[in-house]
């Protein structure tokens, strides 16, 4: 290539003709645009991109939408009904539950506000994002500002609906339901400002351990209202003194949210961008994981974000040989991270509420929704070794002996919990119903089996094969398993709880749950039978050809 | 000198996905103290067949059996015999590394799980990283682990897929000579790879799978 041609070429596309010295003017100073201007360019290379209009993208989801509407609906009209219904109740229960779980809502909530905020950021951004625009000169403050409001809204929304929900539940007046709700909102909203000012400060700490002391206020909460319930003690609150003390709540939280609003602004601009990166990772993973309704993933997710978090721990020596060791491995890691324990001695407040409140007839039911939720973080050995196959592969056991070993601890666990729940099918506080010592017993163990049998279902759930044929639905091609994942465990509490909800003896219930043990902690989940099934076709394709070839033969040597 | 027992025996076996044929009627027979390398460009059906070797894909046709008994991924038996390193391993997120060995070494019985946790763990430098949780490893580190993992259990059979990935010029050395050592104990293997070095020195056969290009 000729030399000076090229010159010219690169003088050309730089814009400087004269490479002399003297002649070099001062490169003009870049002008950068501000982030409003830069959102408005990517918003205009999106529509531009965009195939179909807003009115376009509703017709399709109508669908969607018009159940959406109809289930919002119905569930609206569903707490209605039930305020009406409880509001009438004037046991020292009822008000009970009325003055002082509207708190307990408002202290949880705030505590779930915490835990998510710190969990994700609560600002964030995609790994995009981060490339290209966190490591432009564009003020960042600017262009973080939407997502602390985004954020600040979702905790608006949900702290509203969780503050209406239940003190309408609990039959309050539509005062304190505006009240509450108003309360919670604000307390859930300055939350996640407070983790966002910690966020900007490159700390942590004061949102973890305010986290912790509102889940224990949640708590004592609830716990009050089974003391009260059960005639331990009296709180004395009217119904005008709770409002007023309700109102003070949204006054405190309104200041709170004012001034840590103010820092978490302040602070935007300083939050870096590997913080803000990880957490937009984690709602990716999260969203991607939920959109294939595989809830496990989703928890997978969370559990290696906290791992790393942790990063580092002594190692304990393991003890005994075979079998032994695994389940030995399992205690040590209850007690390494025992969060797990703590979630489920909350539960165990449970079936003493739902006595409390006079709904008795619920309790197994409930207890074992309650106890599901809380033993699938008891069950993250059973999940690792069932999730992939290696880890199992690695290990000289059967799946069952690997399923039993991987549950032992656990189960050990949840049968302390039984034990300690008999007293709530005992009979407990005003107007419970009461059942013979054997029968309770009876109940408890079946409630407990029942909510651990469903979180092992839920913890063995594979997620949705694609690769699958489809199955044709009105919203598009689904691939098989994939509603099924929304109601797994689920389906195990309901069915295996249903016969004392019938008021049948609760050997039914426990019969069912021998039943769901055998299937669940057997070689015999969908996947194994699938591959048996599999085995015994090619079996049967393979007798069917060799069948075929002795006929040939059969026919050559007659001919 | 007496005939060697045969490990691995693989008979007529075939794998499609739809109607492309990976392999067809592949048969392989591996007697105690052999290696065979598997080579072939990318998709040549390596790692599917490894995967079907040790049961975590099932074959459309053929059988594969070890030391005498059916291939079944649940057998504890074929646990007990087979070691693996392909790409599915996992790891409790909340054990360390040192802890993992533990568990394995003592899952399979060894009388002595401690020493040998630690000459496995010095072998594959991971004594600085015992402590560590498996989600902070780097990707080299993490296969250090899936290969100590192999080697701190008994075993008659060892497949591992492509065992020199993500492994350092240093990392590949030691492997190179820590096969070398296993197959002279009786040990067979059955390994995939695209480093000549690592293929020349511990392979006794190498079979070349696919078209070649």
């Amino acid at each position: 290539m000729d030399g000076a041609a090229g010159d010219d070429e690169f003088a050309d596309y730089t814009g400087h003709h004269d490479a002399g010295f003297e002649g070099v003017e001062e490169p003009a100073q870049p002008v950068i645009p501000s982030a409003a201007e830069l959102k408005r360019q990517i918003n205009d290379w999106r529509r531009g991109r965009a195939t179909r209009n807003l009115w376009e993208a509703f017709s399709d989801a109508y669908i969607a939408v018009i159940a959406a509407l109809m289930i919002g609906g119905a569930l609206v009209n569903v707490v209605f009904r039930a305020q009406r219904v409880v509001a009438q109740c004037t046991s020292e229960a009822c008000l009970s539950a009325r003055t002082v779980l509207p708190w307990a809502a408002f202290a949880l909530a705030v505590a779930l506000a915490l835990a998510v905020s710190r969990l994700f950021g609560p600002v964030l951004a995609s790994a995009a994002e981060g490339f290209w625009l966190l490591d432009t000169p564009v003020r960042r403050a600017r262009l973080l500002g939407p997502r602390l409001v985004a954020a600040l809204v979702v905790a608006l929304v949900v702290g509203a609906l969780v503050g209406a929900a239940v003190t309408a539940l609990t039959g309050g007046s539509v005062l304190a339901i505006a009240v509450w709700s108003s309360g919670t909102a604000l307390a859930a909203m300055a939350a996640v400002s407070c983790a966002a000012a910690q966020q900007g400060g490159e700390r942590d700490r004061m949102t973890q351990i305010a986290g912790y002391l509102f889940w224990v206020l949640g708590l004592a909460a609830l716990v009050t209202v089974i003391g009260i319930a059960a005639g331990w003690f009296s709180l004395g609150l009217s119904a005008d003194l709770d409002a007023e003390i309700g109102l003070a709540v949204v006054a405190v939280a309104a200041v709170i949210l004012a001034v840590s609003l103010v820092l978490a602004v302040l602070r935007l601009g300083r939050i870096r961008r590997v913080r803000l990166v990880s957490g937009g990772a984690l709602v990716k993973g999260i969203s991607g994981a939920f959109f294939a309704l595989d809830f496990g993933l989703a928890r997978d997710i969370v559990v290696a974000r906290r791992a790393v978090a942790v990063g580092q721990v002594t190692p304990r020596r393991g003890h005994g040989l075979g079998r032994q060791a695994l389940v030995w491995r399992e205690w040590q890691r209850l007690r390494r991270f025992p969060q797990p324990l703590f979630v489920l001695a909350a539960t165990l407040i449970v079936p003493y509420a739902c006595d409390a409140l006079g709904m008795s007839t619920l309790t197994p039911v409930v207890a074992a929704l309650a106890l599901f939720g809380a033993s699938i973080q008891l069950l993250g050995g059973l999940r690792v070794l069932t999730r992939t196959g290696g880890l199992a592969r690695c290990l000289p056991f059967s799946l069952a002996q690997l399923k039993i070993s991987a549950v032992t601890v656990p189960a050990i666990v949840v049968a302390i919990w039984a034990v300690l729940t008999v007293p709530a099918y005992l009979g407990f506080g005003d107007g419970a119903a009461t059942h013979p010592a054997s029968e309770a017993g009876l109940m408890a163990i079946a409630t407990a089996a029942a909510g651990l049998l469903a979180a092992i279902r839920w913890t063995q759930a594979k997620g949705p094969d694609f690769s699958a044929p489809m199955i044709s639905t009105p919203s598009g091609a689904f691939p098989p398993g994939l509603m099924s994942n929304v109601f797994r465990g689920f389906d195990v509490c309901l069915i295996a709880t249903a016969p004392m909800l019938l008021g049948f003896s609760p050997m039914w219930s426990l019969a069912i749950c021998a039943i769901a043990a055998l299937i669940l902690l057997n070689s015999m989940d969908a996947e194994s039978l699938r591959a048996r099934q599999a085995e015994q076709q090619k079996e049967l394709e393979r007798a069917k050809k060799q069948r075929a070839a002795a006929a040939a033969t059969e026919r050559q040597r007659k001919r | 000198m007496a005939k060697r027992t045969t490990v691995l025996k693989v008979t007529g076996l075939k794998r499609a996905f739809g109607k492309n044929t990976i392999f067809d009627r592949f048969n392989l027979e591996v007697r105690a103290g052999e290696a065979i390398a598997l080579t072939g460009r990318n998709g040549a059906g390596k790692s599917t067949l490894l995967r079907c070797l040790v049961g975590a894909d099932r074959p459309d046709d053929g059988s594969v059996e070890v030391l005498g008994t059916p291939m079944s991924e649940t057998s504890p038996e074929i646990r007990r015999n087979v070691a693996t390193v392909i790409d599915d391993l996992d790891f409790f997120p909340d054990l360390s590394v040192v802890e993992h060995l533990d568990l394995l070494a003592r899952a399979h019985g060894l009388e002595n799980p401690d020493r040998m946790v630690d000459e496995v763990l010095d072998e594959v430098q991971l004594v600085p990283q015992s402590g560590q949780l498996p989600g902070t490893l780097s990707s080299g580190q993490r296969r250090r682990l899936a290969l100590a993992t192999a080697f701190v259990r008994p075993r008659k059979l060892l497949i591992m897929d492509e065992p020199e990935q993500r492994l350092d010029t240093e990392g590949v050395s030691w492997l190179s000579g820590r096969l070398q050592t296993e197959r002279k104990s009786g040990l067979a293997i059955v390994f995939a790879s695209h480093e000549p070095s690592l293929v020349d020195s511990v392979a006794t056969r190498v079979v070349t799978l696919g078209a070649p290009r």
